[in-house]
């Protein structure tokens, strides 16, 4: 693994549009599915994030993210229809216990909800290069330090990760038990994170002094080796999603009243 | 006019008690090749970072004397300014990698890119520094996927590309292999023909012999002596200080054999000249 | 102190012990994983970098944390950064307090950074999960309170804190003692308004 990442690349216009409109495209899913609570502007949503994503040729994609959250979106089901506060109407007995109709409404709610904002998440993960989607933003004003410390995350992890094996190996070999009784696994923790740690904090100053030694300090108004240039059709999307943002809200203030 | 000066460099670390450099005082000039040398702890990493200015403006502590860069003095000066006339090329490949970068070229540009430059500038600078590190067919890989030895020219292309006129090396072959190592060396003289003031420290005193114009010798934070390759490993002394000389010189030094001068040869073609030139004396 | 405290001028090295803390929260969770803890440690990254350079560098990690985890796995751990943000202040506000001097302060250290993150997940937890955590023991125990009718805000804050309560106190205790065994040299490099003394 050389970069964390979940991009899919392929060539499809969903993966050609600005990063920042799939970013508001998020923004607005949220509103909507927080702001009203209405099954039909729900599924819409979800239909059309589910759509986006067949066009960028990702949906088989969201599967294993959404089965992150799976066991408590199952749950949720359960425990709501047992146990919610206002269930009143009994929709079915399974053996000694009452689901109530209220309870799994509810549940409905939520799942679409979580559904919702992982599909619209999907969409920017699954067809962004993480690479692109930071340096985007700092062309955009995020501050290019914030922009470094992002993008390297997302390399300096898995270099990290390979000397987890190198440490693990040199404490066995040193008599280190990591099998056995809990209070024996515990004791284990602290011989293998240290080195770890130390490894990383002795890496972070010398490239701390490599990084000065290439500008980073400077407060030259910092320049990029590749192009971008916006497309109308980028500026319209971005239009559009902010339109639909302010919509959102309004209506629901309207709807407040 | 000279390029380095250097004056009563007095440097202690935050939190130490011992001074790390101690009173030293030297001039590079434009162009030489300068070999540092000394035990472990000797201060060479430190004077590395003094000329650059990491001592004292990344490393805190307390700090005397003058170093001027160029007819800048360091402390009156900014990092990233001094990075435009002094880089420094550190022991460890890994962590000189930005980290930020997917492409051998965009890890290059990452320095242009905050010196504000232009792009075609950017990559005609690349380019270059790509062609004279022997990485232009290495540039759309992964900074990663090199080896050692690709990973440190890439680390010194980095530091090229910025253009200063003085490069330091902190030991930049002490963790690769003989290959990687041949490969740095070989680097670094090209930089030399091209007019680069180097200071390199440098265990390996075989390459080192045949590279430096001068060569500097510290020892408890202290310069001890600053001269030629021959005159530096010509001292009989060199075990005070935990240093030892080139093979060549270690022989020549056991059968007592010096040139004309009365120095000890220290590579491997002076030691045969001169081994011929006392045979056919000889004969 | 405060001033330097709350200093949004990172010095460099700071700035890159950022990166290298997400990266030991994610060694941590493995290694506990490893070792089959019924704990995460998935903070200790966040709480050192808290420690060592204050509550902003520290809520940077825990919020860049975050921030990665959802590009690179789970969305949902986005919203979640604000619980991150919150530990890291709250250690790195009881650390430059001069509050966690020893293990059996480290220990009441944890129950508080136990108890903040348990009050920012909350409401998290409601308006995502109903309530729920995710963690089995934690949301069998919702679920007896739910049953019992307890208010749902109660037992969603119960929920999420006796599954915080036992992991925070076992990865502040690992903070401090791995802190405590760093070089003073390394401790010293993230502190950036030191002067340059005059010799
Ligand atoms: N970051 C640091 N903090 C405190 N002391 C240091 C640090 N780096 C080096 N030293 C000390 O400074 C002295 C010189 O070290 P260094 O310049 O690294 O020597 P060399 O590179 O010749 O081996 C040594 O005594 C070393 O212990
Ligand atoms: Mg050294």
């Amino acid at each position: 693994m050389r970069m964390m990442s979940l991009y899919k690349d392929r060539n499809t216009i969903v993966h050609k549009i600005d990063p920042l409109n799939k970013i508001l495209y998020i923004l607005a899913s949220i509103l909507i599915t927080m702001l009203i609570s209405d099954f039909k502007v729900l599924i819409l949503t979800l239909v059309v994030s589910l759509l986006l994503l067949l066009l960028g040729k990702v949906i088989k994609n969201v599967f294993p993210i959404i089965s992150f959250s799976l066991i408590v979106l199952v749950t949720i089901v359960i425990i709501q229809g047992l146990f919610n506060p206002n269930n009143k109407t009994p929709l079915v007995n399974i053996g000694q216990f009452i689901f109530y109709k209220e309870g799994i409404i509810y549940s409905f709610l939520l799942i679409l909800r979580v559904l919702n904002i992982l599909c619209a998440f999907s969409l920017l993960i699954l067809t962004t290069k993480p690479s692109d989607l930071i340096e985007n933003l700092v062309r955009r004003g995020l501050s290019p330090k914030l922009g470094y410390v992002l993008a390297s995350v997302l390399q300096i992890i898995p270099q990290m990760l390979s000397t987890m094996d190198t440490i693990l190996d040199a404490q066995r070999s040193r008599g280190l038990e990591t099998e056995g009784k809990l209070i024996k696994r515990v004791k284990a923790f602290i011989p293998l994170i240290g080195p770890a740690v130390m490894n990383s904090l002795i890496s972070t100053r010398e490239r701390a002094m490599a990084l000065e030694m290439r500008g980073f300090n400077s407060n030259i108004k910092k320049t990029f080796l590749n192009e971008h240039d916006e497309t109308s059709f980028d500026k319209l999307i971005r239009y559009l999603l902010i339109a639909l943002i302010i919509f959102t809200i309004v209506w629901r203030l309207v709807w407040l009243k | 006019m000279a390029k380095i000066v250097v004056e009563g460099l007095k440097y202690r670390y935050p939190l130490a008690k011992k001074l790390a450099l101690n009173d030293i005082s030297f001039e590079v000039d434009e162009g030489e090749f300068i070999g540092i040398i000394g035990a472990n702890g000797a201060g060479k990493s430190t004077l590395c970072q003094a000329l650059t200015g990491i001592v004292p403006l990344f490393f805190k502590g307390a700090y005397g004397g003058r170093v001027v860069i160029d007819g800048i003095e360091v402390t009156k000066s900014s990092l990233s300014e001094i990075s435009l006339k002094i880089g420094m090329v550190l022991q460890n490949p890994f962590t000189q990698i930005t980290g930020s970068k997917l492409t051998v070229y965009e890890e290059i540009a990452f320095g242009l890119e905050n010196m504000g430059l232009e792009r075609e500038e950017m990559k005609r600078r690349i380019d270059e520094a790509l062609m004279l590190l022997d990485l232009y067919k290495h540039k759309d890989k992964n900074p990663f996927d090199l080896s050692g030895g690709q990973m440190q020219r890439l680390a010194i292309a980095s530091i090229i590309a910025m253009q200063p006129k003085i490069i330091v090396l902190d030991e930049p072959t002490s963790q690769l292999d003989p290959q990687g190592s041949s490969e740095v060396f070989k680097a670094v003289s090209d930089l030399k023909k091209k007019g680069i003031t180097i200071i390199m420290v440098e265990h390996k005193v075989e390459k080192l012999s045949e590279y430096a114009d001068r060569i500097m010798l510290l020892h408890d934070g202290r310069l001890i002596d600053f001269d030629t390759p021959s005159k530096i490993f010509s001292r009989d002394d060199l075990k005070d200080y935990g240093v030892v000389e080139p093979v060549f010189t270690r022989y020549c030094k056991s059968i007592g054999l010096k040139n004309e001068m009365g120095l000890y040869p220290v590579t491997l073609d002076e030691a045969v000249d001169l081994v011929v030139k006392k045979r056919e004396h000889s004969s | 102190m405060s001033k330097k405290l709350w200093s949004f001028k990172f010095s460099t090295a700071a700035l890159v012990l950022i990166p290298a803390a997400v990266g030991i929260n994610y060694i941590g969770k493995l290694f506990a994983g490893l070792l089959k803890l019924p704990l995460w440690l998935d903070s200790i990254g966040t709480m050192l970098a808290s420690m060592l350079a204050g509550p902003i560098i520290g809520a940077l990690s825990g919020a860049i944390n975050n921030i990665i985890y959802g590009l690179t796995m789970d969305p949902i751990s986005f919203v979640y950064a604000i619980t991150s943000i919150a530990i890291g202040i709250t250690v790195g506000v009881l650390m430059f307090k001069g509050l966690i001097k020893n293990v059996y302060l480290a220990i009441l250290s944890g129950i508080i950074v136990a108890l903040v993150a348990a009050v920012v997940s909350t409401p998290i937890n409601i308006a995502f999960w109903g309530g729920q955590t995710g963690n089995i023991w934690g949301d069998a125990l919702f679920a007896s309170l739910m049953a019992k009718k307890f208010p749902m805000w109660l037992a969603s804050f119960l929920d999420e804190f006796v599954v915080d309560l036992p992991d925070k106190v076992a990865s502040l205790v690992i903070s401090f003692l791995i802190y405590k065994g760093l070089p003073k040299s390394l401790i010293n490099l993230y502190s950036s308004d030191d002067e340059i003394e005059k010799l």
